[in-house]
């Protein structure tokens, strides 16, 4: 059982959807799972660096996450207000019609 | 074998999340991820990190199922032969944790508590990150604002 290589596996799949998927909340749902697998790496980094200070480094990754998703979230529901959609291609077309 | 069980349902519940087309049931995925890394947090021993991840895990669900809600159409259902399939991709994608490792030290250079650690090693860090906080708060409310009077 290796957590690195799991944290590996969680950011091939987030980045897979970042890639992929055209509505924006499921583009915060792939950021969100980038962000589960740094976090698992870093609890794999805890044995090397010791554990306090392992855990410490975790809650400012944590601090840090929660700031991200609140202004992704603030985001999308300004655009989505704004045009109507969430789709990213449909956005792009509203965009190029103005 | 709790280990494999749990990183097992990991990777199941992150394909949920990206594979299932409606928004809905996409963060209800995403919340059986959450609650999954937690777990194994708190059995791996990481305690603190657990509760962190779990309550920064809720808020962020509480507000994304909202924003699920308002900005998906009506949920359509998600056929058994879809949901078997991603299941199984995600048992498939699992089994490379399991089954292969990665050499690495296992030193320990430090022997801090946690306490230690944040006041003491990172305190800086801490009080920079609560100015950051603060402003992402105060721009979040700004842009909100801002959008309400635009209208």
């Amino acid at each position: 059982m290796d957590y690195v290589i799991l944290s590996l596996v969680l950011l091939a799949i987030g980045i897979y959807g970042l890639l992929t998927k055209r509505h924006l909340l499921k583009v915060f749902v792939s950021v969100e799972l980038i962000a589960t697998a740094a976090t698992l790496n870093f609890v794999m980094l805890v044995p090397s660096v010791g554990k306090g200070l392992g855990e410490a480094f975790l809650v400012l990754a944590f601090a840090t996450d929660t700031c991200v998703s609140g202004v992704i979230l603030a985001l999308l529901v300004i655009i989505h207000k704004k045009y109507g959609t969430s789709d990213i291609g449909e956005l792009v077309k509203i965009e190029q019609e103005k | 074998m709790i280990f494999e069980l749990l990183s097992v349902g990991l990777v199941i519940s992150a394909c949920l999340a990206i594979f299932l087309d409606e928004a809905v049931y996409s963060v209800a995925a995403l919340a059986g991820t959450f609650f999954l890394t937690s777990v194994l947090y708190a059995l791996s021993g990481a305690v603190f990190v657990a509760v962190f991840q779990f309550a920064v895990g809720a808020g962020t669900l509480a507000i994304l199922f909202l924003s699920g809600e308002m900005l998906s159409e009506k949920p359509a259902k998600v056929s058994q032969k879809t949901l078997l399939s991603i299941v199984a991709v995600g048992v498939i994608l699992s089994l490379p944790a399991i089954f292969l490792s990665v050499p690495g030290q296992k030193t320990v250079f430090s022997e801090v508590t946690f306490g230690e650690a944040l006041w003491d090693l990172r305190a800086f860090d801490v009080v920079l990150q609560g100015f950051v906080i603060l402003t992402v708060a105060l721009g979040i409310v700004i842009i909100l604002h801002e959008r309400r009077k635009g209208k």
